[in-house]
């Protein structure tokens, strides 16, 4: 319901303002301190997750972001204690567990770095992160509305029971015919369960434009939708970093710091989540 | 409820023993009472100078052009003045007591005409009031307007110590207050949301309007709910004359108002209507999307008004106004409503009463259409009725004593969402509302001592009273939610009492020329939930309650003040210090919509604002307006937020130059021009970044620690009228106006935008609303 106000909102205000414009100036916003950056996650699937460790930089840095190579990365489910390595050591900054992890509902996950240099005057940093359970997919569904935008639009539909009793946080993704679409942070779609809890819903979770090639559908495309269950502060991040860097003076507040789960001050999110899948055949 | 009890029978005691006193204390003295009002129409005056020559004393009008003045007996030469108008000099034998109605003739703008200004206009030099602006309608019709759309707030906006909060916003902050710090008066109803259109248009249609007054500080004792301002917007009575129609068709609306008569002298209506047709235009746009929208607003004014006799005058008066906006996929809605009844009572001639009725309602909803599984609708409203009574007693020529109560109930809906339909998933949610009593008794005089120095003291007690139904939140002290309360309907589960001195002086040095000074406290028990600059119509307002203190705001002020050149021109320097405690704002991240926790997102603090004004104000025959300078700073310290260190406010801009003037070249043209200047407002830059899944996340510097670039404008318009012919009483005039003659693009905002081609670049891209924007309207009367 809050999506749905935000786009009414926001097509009413780009009603209003059909005679603004837009240009590009050049601000110098100076320069600020290097702080350590985690993203990565860990979920239920049996795979290799990675986790990248980077360097904050100038704003208008426009390069990557600096690697951090080189450092000691641990996880840990309370009970297991797992090594992550180094894709190209001394090079990629990404780490890996190995192929066969696979989070398990209910742990606590902890992500522990041993920096070889110190970053923002800490050489070591932790983040954990609970695994909560997600309710079952039970399919998904895809359906063509003409009427939206100039080629129309594909809404994917989810059906599932929410469990009562609980608060849930769910993130949708998406992939046609096995490629990832919501493939970065700002793609995916987050929801609480505030005004469905204890429905069974049949909603709409994403919609696809159908005038970009990275998101239209034809009649005989696998689709598959997965549902994650998310913990609140990982909903907070995905939110926050989905509105920032828009400013509106109607319906912005402040800009402020994305709130991560990373101590020490470092920024960034290491998350774990559980998954359950639905596939259909667009018809 | 025992409280005004205990008031009312104050009241009334009093009442009688003033009217019992009146008799045996006046072998010697008498009272000259009345009304002013214009000759060709019949509207009372309001603030017209009333002067005794022989005395070199006087009084003025109150806002429904009553006068009363009680001397010894005697001759007097009187002068009624008022700007704009001739003065009326009459002369009086003074040994009963007498009624004296006055008719005063308006000016029309004749070369040749040259006027004797012996007359005493000096009001503003004598009286012991500052920090406050008063404006015609007239002056406000002639400043140029944004798609000719003459606007109020927009004017109020050029003010001293106004700063309009962004660009095309309703908005304002006044001396350093946040927008809803201000209190909206339209014929004493409050009005909660003064936008149409997210803002390009207030809410008061023109034509509907008689007078505006602003008061920025030295706030009269009769006011209060406030930190900031109270900016008083009286509605036109309606000729009592004769049938007016006065209309204009712009490029964005048309408007339409009828006056008249019911009965002669007696008894007089208006009705002013307006609605915008800009969605017109969005049948012409080559996006075929926006075709099928519906975006306008509309509003409708209307009073009556009926002098039962000498000692009674009724007024019934209400504003209904909508914003509409519609498509296929969603319906938005939302307005204020207003009603006042109001009933003027002279018990005796010394003491003019008035009661009012007052009731006010702003509400929106929006929602998607049925039969969808997302259908639904959200509701949210504030609905206040209530009453009030204000007596002054106009003593003796040194005393003008002022009291009233006034108790409102105030019902806040914050929000109540529902699916609709029977396949919509969607369950109700409802933020829990609560309702309020707020009441107020405030007693002030105005009082002369000797002809140098004259004080004007009060006292304001106010009390807010929550009441249930409601369910209470209890925070800990990290504002996390941990327990709740259910309130019944009418338990009163808080109340806030305080005191609120006022205190104002004005020291005359000579005939043209004062040193005044004030103190104000005032105290605000309701406020907006706005984390946004500018305001939307989703913005409501929620009240003090266990968990969130009023606002609590102290002011101290002086300034000069001399006239020159016959009164023709003002002058003024203010210097002002204001201190404002249990301020809201919010912490990081705040959501305000749909949330039943609101108050753990609230952060409280202080904040602190000074500043000088300068200005000067022109009256002369063919040039009016004004100019002025302010240098006004604004911070809020609040814990939590940009880690508990002092920081500017969004209104802070330090340098303020408005330019307001008109020329009267001949008869029929005149020409008027603007120049407004502003520091960039504060905002809150990325410093540094990070990437995240793809995505470029911004670090921010301290709050507010950047500006946009410098804001200034300039407007430009000229208006060509009509030969008046004798005998023809159509008239017509067309206006042209010119918006940022020199396209300006002044900030509305800046965003960071990260590159579509390569994800590791990122600009800053300023957002300009308005570029150079011509408009013409046709005004039309007979």
């Amino acid at each position: 319901m809050k999506s749905t106000l935000k786009a009414i909102i926001s097509y009413l205000f780009f009603l209003v303002v059909t005679v603004s414009c837009t240009e590009k100036i050049t601000i110098n916003t100076g320069e600020t301190y290097v702080r350590f950056v985690v993203d990565g996650h860990v979920a239920t699937d049996t795979a290799a997750y990675e986790i990248t460790l980077t360097k904050t930089a100038d704003y208008f840095y426009n390069a990557p972001s600096p690697k951090v190579v080189n450092a000691k990365v641990m996880l840990s489910d309370g009970d297991t204690n797992y090594t992550l390595h180094e894709t190209e050591p001394g090079n990629s900054g990404i780490y890996t567990t190995s192929p066969s992890f696979y989070g398990k509902i209910g742990k606590t996950y902890t992500l522990s770095v041993q920096l070889a240099d110190p970053i923002g005057g800490s050489g070591s940093y932790s983040v954990s992160c609970a695994l909560v359970h997600v309710a079952h997919l039970d399919s998904t569904k895809a359906v063509f509305h003409s009427e939206f935008g100039k080629n129309g639009a594909w809404e994917i539909l989810a059906y599932a029971q929410d469990p009562a009793n609980e608060v849930n946080y769910y993130m949708f993704n998406f992939y046609r015919n096995g490629v990832l679409i919501t493939d970065s942070i700002h793609k995916v779609r987050v929801s609480d369960d505030k005004l469905i809890n204890g429905s069974y819903f049949n909603g709409s979770v994403l919609y696809l434009n159908n005038s970009r090639d990275d998101e239209k559908l034809v009649p005989g495309d696998r689709i598959t939708l997965v549902m994650s269950g998310i913990t609140k502060e990982y909903f907070d991040f995905v939110q926050q970093v989905q509105e920032s860097g828009f400013n509106i003076p109607f319906f912005t507040g402040p800009p402020a710091n994305i709130v991560g789960n990373i101590n020490n001050s470092g920024i960034g999110f290491f998350a774990a989540y559980s998954n359950s899948y639905a596939s259909a055949i667009v018809k | 409820m025992r409280f005004c009890t205990v008031v009312f029978t104050l009241l009334i005691l009093f009442i009688s023993y003033c009217s019992a006193g009146d008799e045996p204390d006046n072998t010697s003295k008498h009272t000259i009472s009345g009304k002013v009002t214009d000759k060709s129409n019949g509207e009372g005056l309001i603030g017209a100078a009333v002067f005794i020559k022989e005395l070199n004393t006087g009084t003025s009008t109150n806002s429904y052009g009553f006068y009363s003045i009680t001397l010894p007996v005697g001759q007097y030469s009187l002068i009624f003045s008022y700007i704009g108008y001739h003065n009326s000099i009459t002369s009086i034998q003074l040994h009963q007591d007498i009624k004296l109605n006055i008719e005063m003739e308006q000016k029309h703008e004749t070369l040749k005409e040259v006027e004797v200004t012996s007359e005493r206009l000096d009001k503003n030099v004598v009286k012991p009031e500052m920090s406050t602006f008063k404006m015609d309608i007239k002056t406000i019709q002639k400043i140029p307007a944004l798609f000719g759309e003459v606007d109020i707030i927009k004017a109020i906006q050029m003010l001293p110590g106004v700063q309009s909060v962004s660009e095309g916003s309703s908005g304002f902050s006044v001396r350093g207050g946040a927008p809803d710090q201000n209190l909206i008066l339209l014929d004493d109803a409050p009005v909660y949301n003064a936008s149409h259109l997210l803002g390009f248009f207030s809410v008061f249609n023109n034509d509907a309007i008689k007078d505006v007054k602003l008061y920025k500080g030295d706030i009269p004792a009769n006011y209060g709910g406030r930190l900031s301002s109270v900016l008083d917007i009286n509605m036109k009575e309606g000729n009592n004359k004769e049938y007016e129609v006065d209309g204009g068709i712009g490029l964005i609306s048309s408007r339409l108002t009828i006056e008249g008569p019911i009965v002669k002298d007696k008894a007089s209506f208006i009705v002013s209507g307006r609605r915008t047709y800009a969605d017109l235009f969005l049948g012409l746009s080559s996006n075929k999307a926006l075709h099928n929208n519906q975006l306008y607003f509309y509003d409708l004014n209307a009073k009556v008004n009926w002098e039962i006799n000498e000692n009674n005058h009724i007024y019934l008066s209400g504003y209904f106004g909508r914003d509409v906006f519609k498509n296929s996929f969603a319906g938005f809605k939302w307005g204020n409503e207003t009603g006042t009844f109001r009933w003027n009572h002279l018990f005796t001639k010394k003491i003019f009463a008035n009661f009012t009725f007052l009731y006010s309602d702003y509400l929106y909803n929006l929602g998607t259409p049925d039969g969808n599984t997302n259908s639904f609708v959200w509701n949210s409203s504030l609905q206040d009725f209530g009453v009030k009574g204000d007596i002054s007693y106009y003593m003796n020529t040194n005393n003008t004593i002022r009291f009233g109560i006034s108790i409102t109930q105030h019902a806040f809906n914050p929000g109540k969402a529902n699916g609709i339909g029977s396949q919509s998933y969607f369950q109700d949610y409802v933020v829990p509302g609560t309702q309020a009593i707020e009441s107020a008794a405030y007693a002030s005089n105005e009082e002369k001592f000797g002809n140098h120095l004259t004080l004007n003291y009060g006292l304001r007690f106010s009390m807010f009273q929550s009441v249930g139904p409601t369910t209470l939140y209890h925070y800990n002290s990290n504002y996390i939610a941990i327990d709740s309360s259910i309130y019944k309907s009418w338990t009163f589960y808080n109340t806030y009492t305080g005191l609120e001195p006022r205190l104002g002086a004005v020291y005359v040095l000579n005939e043209l020329s004062s040193i005044k000074a004030s103190y104000t406290r005032t105290l605000q028990y309701l406020q907006l939930a706005q984390n946004s600059t500018a305001g939307t119509p989703l913005d409501f307002w929620f009240p003090a309650s266990p968990n969130v203190k009023p606002q609590v705001a102290d002011q101290v002020a002086t300034g000069y003040f001399r006239n020159f050149r016959k009164n023709t021109i003002e002058t003024s320097v203010e210097v002002y210090y204001k201190w404002m405690n249990d301020v809201i704002d919010f912490k990081d991240n705040a959501q305000l919509l749909l949330n039943k926790q609101l108050e753990g997102e609230l952060r409280i603090g202080k904040a602190w604002s000074y500043g000088a004004e300068f200005l000067l104000r022109l009256n002369e025959r063919k040039l009016n307006g004004w100019v002025s300078y302010t240098y006004s700073r604004t911070f809020r310290q609040i814990p939590t937020i940009n880690n508990g260190a002092y920081y500017p406010a969004p209104y802070d801009k330090p340098n303020n130059i408005s330019i307001v003037l008109n020329y009267q070249l001949t008869k029929r043209l005149g020409i008027s021009a603007n120049w407004v200047y502003a520091t960039g407002t504060p905002v809150t830059f990325p410093t540094g970044r990070a990437i995240i899944g793809g995505k470029v996340i911004p670090i921010y510097s301290d709050r507010n620690a950047y500006r946009y670039p410098d804001y200034h404008r300039m407007d430009l318009s000229v208006d060509y009228a009509c030969k008046e012919k004798p005998g023809n009483k159509f008239k017509w005039d067309l206006n042209f106006s010119v918006y940022n003659v020199y396209d300006r693009h002044n900030t509305w905002t800046i965003n960071f935008v990260q590159d579509n081609i390569d994800p590791n670049v990122t600009y800053a891209e300023r957002t300009y609303l308005f570029g150079i924007i011509p408009s013409v309207t046709l005004n039309f009367h007979f």
